[in-house]
């Protein structure tokens, strides 16, 4: 869930048309058109990728007069199929997935639940990776994977390239090698799956 | 009761309030005293910087340092790329850090004749700010309009690693050879917890948002840091690392600079130093019973420093973060995504955020990290609404001013706190160099205590962190003789 209260405009007199910021968007709102870039207001998150990117300052994030709520609601899908999905990409249904937006689990997966294809469809109607753009890609691809989802990054654009591996993935051999030099391996693949198990707190999203 | 120190001066940034806003900093405030750091712990080590000579130190210890190191394999028609992260600028006022960059391009030019040398600045959260440090340190110049900041979202490569695919920027790589030129300081203890924290810059400002959310969403509390071994000793990135220069940091200054070929060998060397030195500082800080933690630093909310601890590992510090058996500090991403919709934990042994910090008094820190989790779980007094509205602006702190009240003026913020806390202890976060600036109560507390912490640290908690990461208690051993 995110209230979004900024929006991306270009001032485009100083825009190079380089399409940096098409190529960052993580909702793909921005487009370069006429060699030009122009900002889709309605699909805009707010997350100034493209204004902190721009080789040319091009961009600047002004105040929404009206904030918009971007959220999907929970409570439309059912549970026991949101719990499914997340605790097979191995995450509680109501542990954060984006630290920003303080968007959990159980909100993406009721996202792709209801037709969401892609990580820019998550972030379009979630919000989730639209504050720091940084951490919070790989929950998103494992939970799309997990609902059997293969999605491809879009095409020329920097916005991701794949999943990485977990720490349920990482080879034996590995795990030996380095098992002195401080990296417990097993010992974190108990926690997180302990985590994974933990009941839940609250089912209702109010 | 000695002055306060001079703290640092607020920064022009996009990410903070304008400095003329910070009218008043915490240390000019009545009661508040200063402690050196060598009055705490005596056998903290000599420091070259700050000092007598200056930035005119860290050259020299840069050029001496690199006579080891072995530069051959740069020719003169190969390009460079030095390797630069946004910590380094934080350190001192940053001048030292931006000095050894320098100095590492004059050498490796004098030495090998290359000419192509860049500088490739990687970021935190905070996508533009080596820009900022770039043109503020007159790196632009230095490195004839060769020095660029890079950031998680540009454009990345795939890097084949013994753990799968995981991704890197490109200008990072576009180089022949690669030169890591970093720091010794902990910083993120809660993070890193000092394993393979000279590696670390390979998963993380060096790395794209894949690999950077493997850290800190895949991997887990203790393994994560793999992600920058699997990264580092992957043929691709050993094909093109030439050598690791890093400043030598201790909490009370800059101790010099260790330059080596083998980033192993000079992990291990600073595994020790970030162990004994803040180590002791940390679990110093750990003995507070109760105070106000007074932030005032051109830096985020959780990178305020106090004798070289951050905000985020004092928020900690009811626990051993050098402690490996122990999974979860109470604060670390892995820690904060793991509480419920109840606000509660979801597991019980997950530790509360430091119970000992009763209010925050928020007088100056910047955007550009997400925060929130900081006010909703200690009561938090933002100084100025001018700084309140930069939070709200900020995609990754939209909810921050959600849990925090706004006071006035740096002089009404603390009489609330004090008055609301009833403890008369502050710690402030503001950089001093050299020292910790305090109240007098909280400077007598821990002048107190500092005894006993640095024997404690000493026979039982240092041997068994290093015990714990590998690391040859030989060396130590030599280190100590
Ligand atoms: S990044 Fe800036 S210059 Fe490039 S297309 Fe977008 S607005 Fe124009
Ligand atoms: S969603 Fe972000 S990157 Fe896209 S147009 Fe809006 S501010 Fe720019």
């Amino acid at each position: 869930m995110k209230v979004v209260n900024l929006v991306a405009a270009v001032k485009a007199e100083k825009c190079r048309g380089c399409k940096t910021c098409e190529r960052v968007c993580p909702v793909l709102a921005i487009k370069v058109v006429d060699r030009k870039a122009v900002v889709d207001a309605d699909r805009c998150r707010g997350c100034a990728a493209c204004e902190q990117r721009c080789p040319d300052y091009a961009i600047t994030m002004i105040k929404r007069e009206q904030p918009v709520v971007v959220r999907v609601d929970v409570g439309a899908v059912d549970y026991v199929k949101i719990e499914e999905l997340c605790r097979r990409a191995k995450l509680h249904p109501e542990q954060i997935i984006c630290y920003c937006t303080a968007t959990r689990a159980e909100e993406v997966a009721a996202a792709i639940l209801q037709g969401a294809r892609s990580p820019e469809d998550v972030s379009f109607q979630t919000g989730a990776r639209t504050g720091c753009k940084v951490e919070c890609i790989q929950p998103i691809l494992r939970l799309l994977e997990a609902a059997g989802i293969e999605p491809s990054p879009p095409k020329g654009g920097w916005q991701w390239y794949g999943r990485t591996p977990t720490v349920w993935e990482i080879p034996e051999e590995v795990k030996k090698k380095y098992a002195s030099r401080g990296f417990y391996f097993e010992e974190d693949i108990k926690l997180l799956d302990r985590v994974v198990a933990a009941p839940l707190q609250g089912r209702s999203d109010t | 009761m000695r002055p306060p120190i001079p703290p640092i001066p607020p920064r022009q940034s996009q990410y903070g309030i304008d400095p003329s806003l910070v009218k008043r900093r915490v240390s000019e405030l009545p009661g508040m005293t200063s402690v050196l750091l060598k009055e705490l712990f005596p056998d903290l080590p000599e420091v070259i910087y700050p000092g007598e000579q200056g930035v005119a130190a860290v050259r020299k210890a840069t050029e001496e340092a690199l006579q080891k190191v072995d530069m051959s394999m740069i020719k003169p028609e190969h390009s460079v790329n030095i390797l630069a992260s946004h910590h380094g600028f934080t350190l001192l006022g940053g001048e030292p850090y931006a000095e050894m960059l320098k100095t590492l391009k004059d050498v490796i030019q004098a030495r090998t004749g290359c000419k192509n040398i860049r500088l490739r600045a990687g970021v935190g959260l905070r996508f533009r700010e080596t820009e900022e440090y770039i043109k503020r340190y007159g790196l632009d110049k230095h490195f004839e309009g060769k020095a660029i900041g890079v950031a998680p979202i540009d454009e990345g490569i795939p890097i084949e690693t013994e753990i799968g695919t995981l991704y890197g920027i490109k200008k990072i790589y576009d180089a022949d050879w690669i030169v890591h030129a970093h720091n010794s300081d902990v910083r993120e203890v809660h993070f890193h917890r000092q394993v393979d924290r000279a590696v670390k810059p390979f998963g993380m400002s060096y790395a794209r948002i894949e690999t950077r959310s493997t850290y800190h969403q895949n991997l887990g509390p203790r393994a994560a840091n793999f992600t920058a071994r699997a990264i580092f000793d992957s043929p691709f990135v050993q094909s093109k690392f030439a050598f690791a220069s890093f400043l030598t940091v201790a909490p009370n200054g800059i101790m010099g600079v260790d330059a080596d070929n083998d980033l192993y060998a000079l992990n291990d060397r600073i595994t020790i130093l970030g162990c004994r030195y803040y180590g002791k500082m940390m679990t110093l800080f750990g003995e507070i019973d109760e105070c106000i933690a007074a932030l005032d630093f051109p830096c985020p909310v959780v990178y305020v420093f106090a004798a070289g601890v951050i905000y985020a590992n004092f928020a900690g510090a009811n626990t051993d973060l050098y402690d490996l058996d122990m999974p979860l500090p109470a604060y670390t991403w892995y820690t904060e995504s793991f509480y419920g919709k109840r606000g509660r934990p979801l597991l019980q042994e997950i530790p509360p955020l430091n119970p000992a910090i009763k209010m925050c008094v928020h007088n100056y820190a910047w955007t550009g990290y997400p925060s929130a989790f900081f006010s909703e779980h200690i009561p938090t007094v933002v100084v100025g609404q001018e700084q309140a509205e930069l939070f709200n602006r900020d995609p990754q702190n939209l909810t921050y001013m959600k849990h925090a009240v706004v006071a006035e003026t740096t002089e009404t913020a603390m009489e609330f706190a004090y008055k609301a806390t009833g403890t008369r202890k502050v710690l402030i976060f503001d950089g001093a160099i050299g020292g910790i600036n305090l109240s007098e109560p909280l400077a007598e507390f821990l002048l107190k205590k500092a005894p006993q912490v640095n024997e404690r640290v000493e026979n039982e908690l240092l041997p068994k962190w290093l015990r714990q990461r590998g690391v040859d208690l030989s060396v130590l051993r030599k280190c100590a003789s």
